[in-house]
């Protein structure tokens, strides 16, 4: 049995296999058998600043504005003591998770305004989260906002997260960014300890019968993978920051593709909630067994082995599709030393 | 050194509910105005696990019916708990039989009652004794407290008093007035009230409980040999209970330093002319002798702190000697009597007295009649009362408060008269529900007098509405404690915080010379005076008043908070009253911001603390010119073409002035003219939908959806659109192929709209160029109103076509005239959709019970009723009897029915030969249906007509009787509330029967009329009050029961979602020949979300198998086929998808996530389990029943 151990983030690792941010990690019993089953860490569910903010003025509206209405009626709903809508919910999660775990546990923070990213960074820190990811997720900036202007503002948050908190950062990226490698070094000298690639998005689709847009979220399927083995194979060789795969990963053998591409932790969601919280040792047994078949050791000295610094033909990372076709057509390096 | 006292300022109810929480173990209760506060305080302390004096918490259980909750009581005490509960009117009633048992057990017992109008003619929420006199015979100690601090230190006493005694203490205080008016409070410590209880009479209590180390027994049957001897055992407790409560009071008073006795006086000392009352009008009575004592008048009050055991001692020890009139006033009507309770009881006392020596001469008595139903008792009313003792023979048995021209006896009274001094600032706001500005005022109240040296008083008045429901709001604040106990008839300030209101009613009728008025409107500052009616500008100018304006609207809405603009006017208030330096205000109103919203998050309180900042700079003085320049008078409050009632009557009912009306205005028995709604136009939308043709499929979605038959829709011969106004809109009918060649339209009734937006919601059609653009599109009302009004009124004079070959569906039954119309029910409300459809399917020949709550309030509720009558004058006659009795209720009108009917056919039987056989035998059939039943009055117009020209006594009769040939449609419509609780067993009962009724439960899964308290059909895993932290026990399966009995026609019904099934289930119960239960899934504003996404709720409950879909028709089973057909399929949702978007369940979330996460797999496998229940039930084949008849 190979090594599985990482480091990442500056943590410990037993094994690179991590819980994603998703639904699951809102029950505690399902991350403590994902965890029995071999995870490394868990990274909770996103905490949304916007939907605490809504769920504030939804309460706001909706309870609270339906008091004193008429004779009968002071309050339709229980008073406002009876609950509260803020983070609190959220940290007792997290309380929870950790009491059950004793593996590190991530907090997922997606933030708004400045003052909340760094308010709630504050408290999940408190709560005793062991590290912080922060989620970028962004639809759209204001209308006519430029590429730079977005990554400025993006780089002040994170610079503002890590004055604000001791715990290690990592940061969760889209894949919409013109100059990825650029941008993590950035986020390297603003004081993050890694970057997770990618996030997901929801897929909106059309209803045409009704005219009507339709929201959904599928799950991630393996085709997603490649797009982030090249993110990592790019970046492992130009960052020394932790890097994380999330996004395609369904089997060991995907992992290992991850691992091989650069990444310390390869993240699981998807297939997690399609397969149950233990289907974590399937995966492990899938990448321990390629790891020995290949005769590695340990995963950290396969990772790496086929990003862009260190893969046997750079070119296959660097060129698209249809340029790697035209290769073919290209004579040798052999055959031009011959002429 | 004692601490400076620390006020709180509380209404009687929290005053009252916190100190029984601390003195109790188990509180058993069940909802109803206006005692329901007390038991939801108790419930939210117990939820919260705050401890009693001993160290416990309390049990908190909300009982079925108060019945229920005094069973519990009775058993509780029994088993040797300390135990209370709360009630009220009918509340009280339903106890009676259980505080007989207690009285005679000698139980020690202290209940709370917030005494309300007992119903008689009509149901009212407000306050008046006579709940309480209808307790007087049980054995119960009667203890009246007038104010919040009274109710507070009168409750202990109580508590204490009956451990001491054993005789069963009520303690009453009057509702609303007392239970909901705020005032300042020297709050009871803990330590006072150990202090109070005596530990051994708490041990004897406890020792006297069932016990089966020591068992007794208690509750006997009895002979004639045993009960009277043993029934009059009980009389030295009853002699002894006056000296133990006033030594209670006198401990009381070395705890506390407030002194109380059974009778307390107050007056000159040497007085002639006294009053004697109880309650908070005793408080009027002392503020008024402390005014006439000061300009030497020899006139005092006796306020009755201790009505039963009535005290002679006590009596004359407080009643000075000197007295030679005495006038005794009741808060209640004993009809028939030789005067109400307290004057007879007081009466009898003297007399005796006298008799026994121990007074030497009778004083003049005369007895009055005040306040029933909250109506205000005024010091102006109380001089009258004063005037009239120094009379040579005053009037007895009168009336004061009212112009009674029928019977004479009400006293006139000056009503310009007025004793409030100028250091008093008294301030009236005029605010809608839902702006918050009771809120607000309760916030102020709570910062002015708990951080300034004033004392303050709230009192708050409120409509019956549900949508656009007005509140008044009077405020006082002064340097003396407030004993005004009366609305504010002269004020320095008034705040109107919609303009609708200056249109609506005379709001600065209380202005005082040189008033501050405060005005929030949208208009920008230099328009806003032309836009004022005339009324209210000559008031301005004659009263030399100060006019504010805000745009608070706009400032809310910058802000984020919607048209919640209470923080906005608030702060105004404090800005233009200078009760407060306004920096320290503005501290102040910050911190109860944030310790009010500080829980909801930081960001409720930043857009609250922005608004606060933005409304004094948006706030403005408003120069008033020196005349009054409008031309424009205020709009009458109804139209003139109303009929004569509507005109004398109601009118000032709307403008509230029914004040003014005698009593001659009214009816003596209760009934009123239906169909009243119409006249009032409350124009209460923003925005209204506009038709637009081009882009409607005609598919009635909107009109069937409408809560308040606002949007109509009809089919016409086009011939009629000759005499159409420019602004109404047709189209050819395109959409059933046999109505081709009619005119189409949907018109919207512009002022009856509350614009909830449900019909845009609904709205299919959608312009596929500008999808966004749908047939209906919101505009502002102020654009649209006039033409819409006019094309509304052309709507409703077109005749609709004959539609009566085509079957009755979705479609057809929108097209059908509603005669339930712009009821007051809530914006979005998703009961009245069901009603409005019953009226357009049966209206015609239909008669309603209706159960008391939302329905019987929206749907009964003065000044103006929604059902109404079509073009022959014919609709639904309607009524209300009880909570708990309108399934029995309705089955009575039913047998009625059912025997006129009979009774018209034996005496048609009688005179057929007289009569074309063809006719009698057609009169005699059976049949039913729309068509049958307009041929079936063909018939007895036919009959009639024959029938005119013949004197015998049997076809006089005959003629009288032939309206009975045609069928009338028995509905008994309820809430949850009813159905499933209190008056459960009644409708069991009825269903058990085999006569035609129909049942309509209008399931919101919650008490929505008292305030959201769970009901047995509230859902597994929804927080309501009594179920804060979620229900855990499943929704009671009422239809299922139902359906055991086999013969029931049973339906589950979703019209918001579904509205196909809704109409086919209401046609079958009609025709089911027994009786049937429609259960009606009805979103509410309860359950916590925009009611405009209510039909796509719906679709999540049946598509999530929280709210399934079935028909269960015995009829089936004739046919060899299974009763139950479901029509929804298997669940396609998860629950939780359907939860998480209601607030009801999602707060439940919010507070404990794991226990949610339970809650949402028990709710799934109770749906699951559900399901595969009717799954199978809708395979059985079940053997035909033989005939046993």
């Amino acid at each position: 049995m190979p090594d599985l151990s990482t480091t990442w983030l500056g943590l410990s690792l037993k094994s690179p296999l991590v819980v994603a941010a998703s639904p699951l990690s809102r029950e505690p019993d399902a991350v403590a058998r994902a965890v029995d089953a071999g995870a490394g860490a868990v990274v909770m569910h996103s905490l949304f600043e916007e939907q605490l903010t809504h769920d504030q003025m939804a309460a706001h509206r909706f309870i609270d504005a339906t008091v004193d209405l008429d004779a009968e009626t002071q309050g339709i709903r229980p008073g406002a003591r009876a609950f509260t809508v803020g983070v609190e919910p959220y940290l007792r999660e997290l309380e929870r998770i950790k009491r059950r775990v004793d593996v590190p546990v991530l907090a997922s923070l997606n933030g708004t305004t400045p003052g909340g990213w760094t308010r709630y960074a504050k408290r999940l820190e408190e709560a005793g989260a062991n590290a912080l990811e922060l989620n970028l997720y962004e639809v759209g900036g204001p209308e006519g906002e430029t590429g730079a202007a977005v990554e400025a503002r993006q780089l002040a948050v994170v610079q503002a997260v890590v004055q604000a908190v001791k715990l290690p950062v990592t940061v969760k990226l889209t894949p919409f960014y013109a100059a990825l490698t650029a941008f993590v070094r950035d986020l390297e000298t603003a004081g993050a300890r890694g970057v997770a690639v990618f996030n997901r998005f929801y897929q909106p689709d059309i209803l045409l019968d009704t005219l009507d847009v339709d929201r959904q979220l599928v799950p991630s399927t393996p085709a997603e993978l490649p797009l982030r083995l090249h993110a990592l194979a790019r970046l492992s060789a130009t960052t020394t920051l932790s890097l994380a795969c999330t996004g395609g990963v369904h089997s060991g053998l995907d992992a290992a593709k991850a691992i091989l591409s650069g990444a310390h932790v390869v993240q699981l969601a998807s297939v997690l909630l399609e397969h149950g919280p233990q289907h974590v040792a399937v995966l492990q047994g899938e990448l321990a067994g390629w790891l020995d078949g290949k005769g590695y050791k340990s995963s950290a000295e396969a990772r790496g082995v086929l990003d862009l610094r260190s893969a046997p033909d750079p070119h296959a990372w660097e060129r698209l599709n249809y340029t790697r076709m035209l290769d073919g057509w290209r004579a040798r390096d052999s055959w031009r030393r011959k002429s | 050194m004692t601490n400076p006292v620390r006020y709180r300022t509380l209404d009687a109810n929290e005053a009252v509910a916190d100190v029984a929480y601390r003195l109790s173990e188990v509180i058993a209760i069940y909802p109803i105005t206006p005692a329901s506060i007390m038991g939801e305080h108790a419930d939210a302390w117990s939820a919260d696990r705050r401890a009693n004096l001993w160290g416990t918490v309390p049990e908190v259980v909300e009982m079925q019916s108060e019945g229920g909750a005094a069973g519990a009581v009775h058993g509780s005490l029994q088993a040797g708990a300390l135990t209370t509960t709360f009630t009220a009117s009918q509340g009280l009633l339903l106890m009676l039989p259980d505080l007989f048992k207690l009285a005679g057990e000698l139980t020690s017992f202290c209940m709370h009652v917030a005494a309300r109008t007992v119903a008689t003619h009509a149901l009212s929420i407000f306050g008046d004794h006579s709940d309480v006199m209808a307790a007087r015979s049980t054995g119960m100690a009667l203890l009246a407290s007038g104010s919040a601090q009274e109710a507070q230190d009168l409750a202990a006493i109580g508590h204490a008093v009956t451990l001491r005694a054993r005789v069963p203490v009520l303690h009453f205080f009057d509702g609303f007035r007392t239970s909901h008016e705020i005032m300042k409070v020297v709050p009871l410590e803990d330590d006072a009230l150990r202090a109070l209880v005596n530990p051994e009479a708490l041990a004897a209590h406890r020792a006297r409980a069932l016990d089966p180390d020591r068992p007794v027994v208690r509750g006997t049957s009895q002979n004639p040999d045993a009960y009277f001897q043993s029934r009059e055992a009980v009389e030295p407790f009853y002699a002894r209970f006056p000296q133990v409560l006033d030594e209670t009071m006198a401990r009381f008073a070395e705890l506390t330093g407030r002194r109380y006795r059974p009778f307390d006086y107050v007056g000159h000392t040497e007085a002639e002319r006294v009053v004697v009352l109880m309650g908070s009008g005793a408080e009027c009575a002392h503020e008024l002798v402390e005014h006439l004592v000061s300009r030497g008048e020899k006139v005092g009050v006796l306020k009755v702190r201790l009505f039963r055991p009535f005290s002679t001692e006590h009596l004359l020890a407080a009643l000075p000697a000197s007295v030679r009139s005495l006038a005794v006033l009741d808060r209640t009507k004993e009809p028939g009597s030789s005067g109400e309770p307290l004057y007879q009881e007081l009466t009898a006392a003297l007399v005796e007295a006298i008799a026994r020596g121990e007074r030497a001469s009778l004083p003049r008595i005369v007895n009055g009649r005040y306040g029933l139903a909250s109506k205000d008792l005024t010091p102006a009313m109380l001089r009258a009362v004063f005037e009239e003792l120094a009379v040579a023979s005053p009037k007895h048995r009168f009336t004061v408060g009212i112009r009674d021209d029928v019977s004479g006896s009400s006293l006139p009274f000056d009503a310009t008269f007025d004793i409030e001094p100028d250091d008093v600032s008294r301030a009236l706001f005029f605010g809608l529900g839902a702006d918050g500005t009771v809120s607000a005022n309760k916030a102020t109240i709570k910062i002015i007098g708990e951080e300034a040296a004033l004392f303050a008083q709230g009192h708050f008045e409120y409509d019956s509405r549900k949508a656009g429901s007005t509140t008044i709001s009077h405020l006082r604040f002064g340097p003396r404690p407030i004993r005004s106990t009366y609305r504010i008839a002269r004020a320095q300030f008034i705040a109107i915080h919609d303009p609708e209101f200056l249109e609506r009613r005379d709001v600065l009728a209380a202005a005082m010379p040189g008033a501050t008025v405060l005005l929030n409107t949208s208009l920008p500052a230099e328009k806003v005076w032309d836009a004022l009616p005339r009324e209210v500008q000559v008031r301005l100018v004659e009263q030399r008043c100060r006019l504010f304006v805000i745009d608070g609207y706009g400032v809310a809405e910058r802000a984020g908070l919607g048209r919640r603009i209470n923080t906005v006017m608030q702060i105004c208030f404090f800005s233009l009253a200078k009760v407060l330096p306004l920096d320290e205000a503005m501290k102040h109103v910050r911190r109860s911001i944030e310790e009010t919203w500080g829980r909801r998050g930081p960001e409720v309180v930043e857009r609250n603390v922005a608004a606060l900042d933005a409304a004094l700079g948006a706030l403005r003085e408003l120069p008033v010119p020196s005349t009054a320049t409008a031309a424009r008078t205020r709009r009458p409050a109804v139209p003139p073409e109303a009929p004569d009632f509507v005109q004398r009557v109601t009118r000032l009912l709307i403008e509230g002035r029914g004040d003014e009306l005698p009593v001659s205005a009214f009816p003596p028995d209760g009934t009123w003219p239906s169909g009243t709604s119409k006249f009032e136009k409350r124009a209460l939308a923003l925005e209204i939908p506009i038709w637009q043709p081009d882009v409607c499929v005609q598919c009635n979605f909107c009109s069937m959806v409408c809560p308040h038959a606002a949007i109509q829709t009809k089919v016409f011969d086009p011939a009629q659109l000759a005499r159409a106004p420019a602004s109404f809109r047709s189209m050819p009918e395109a959409f059933e192929p046999a109505l081709d060649g009619l005119q189409y339209a949907v018109q919207v009734a512009p002022e009856d709209c509350t614009g909830c937006g449900l019909c845009i919601e609904v709205c299919p059609a959608k312009d596929r160029l500008k999808p966004r653009r749908k047939a209906l599109v919101p505009e502002p009302l102020a654009d649209h109103r006039e033409a819409q009004r006019e094309a509304f009124a052309f709507f409703q004079t077109l005749e609709s076509a004959t539609i009566a070959a085509v079957p009755i569906d979705k479609r057809t039954a929108a097209f059908r005239l509603p005669l339930f119309e712009f009821s007051g029910a809530c914006a979005g409300c998703g009961e009245t959709p069901y009603l409005r459809l019953l009226t357009q399917l049966f209206g015609d020949h239909l008669i309603i019970a209706n159960a008391t709550g939302c329905s019987s309030i929206y749907g009964g509720n003065l000044p103006t009723t929604p059902y109404t009558t079509n073009a022959e004058g014919r609709g639904p006659a309607w009524s209300n009897s009880l909570f708990e009795d309108n399934a029995e209720f309705g089955l009575g009108m039913r047998l009625a029915v059912d025997v006129r009917a009979e009774h018209a056919r034996t005496l048609l039987k009688g005179v057929a030969a007289r009569l074309p056989a063809a006719l009698v035998d057609a009169l005699l059939s059976p049949g039913s249906g729309e068509t049958w039943i307009a041929q079936q009055r063909r018939r007895v117009k036919e009959l009639d007509a024959l029938l005119s020209g013949d004197a015998s006594p049997e076809a006089v009769a005959l003629r009288d009787r032939s309206s009975a040939l045609v069928p009338r449609s028995v509905w008994i419509v309820g809430g949850d509330g009813w159905a499933y609780d209190i008056g459960y067993g009644g409708l069991d009962h009825v269903l058990a029967s085999h006569k035609n009724v129909n049942v309509l439960v209008l399931d919101t899964e919650v008490y929505s009329n008292t305030g959201g308290q769970q009901s047995k059909a509230t859902p597994l895993g929804a927080s309501a009050k009594f179920a804060t932290a979620g229900k855990s026990v499943r929704k009671k399966d009422l239809g299922l029961l139902a359906m055991s009995y086999g013969h029931v026609y049973v339906a589950q019904v979703a019209m918001q979602a579904r509205s196909a099934q809704t109409v086919e289930a209401l046609l079958e119960a009609e025709r089911h020949p027994g009786p049937s239960i429609v259960i009606a899934h009805s979103p509410c504003i309860a359950h916590g979300y925009d009611l405009v996404n209510a039909p796509l709720q719906q679709k999540r409950a049946i598509a999530s198998g929280m709210w399934p879909l079935y028909r269960f028709d015995p009829k089936r089973v004739d046919r060899g086929e299974a009763p139950l057909v479901l029509d929804s399929g298997a669940e396609t949702l998860d629950v939780s998808a359907y939860m998480e978007t209601e607030a009801r369940f999602r707060m439940v979330e919010l507070r404990d996530p794991a226990r949610y996460a339970h809650l949402v797999d028990a709710a799934r496998d109770a749906a699951r389990q559900r399901r595969a229940l009717y799954e199978q039930l809708a395979q059985i084949h079940l053997p035909k029943e033989k005939s046993h008849a």
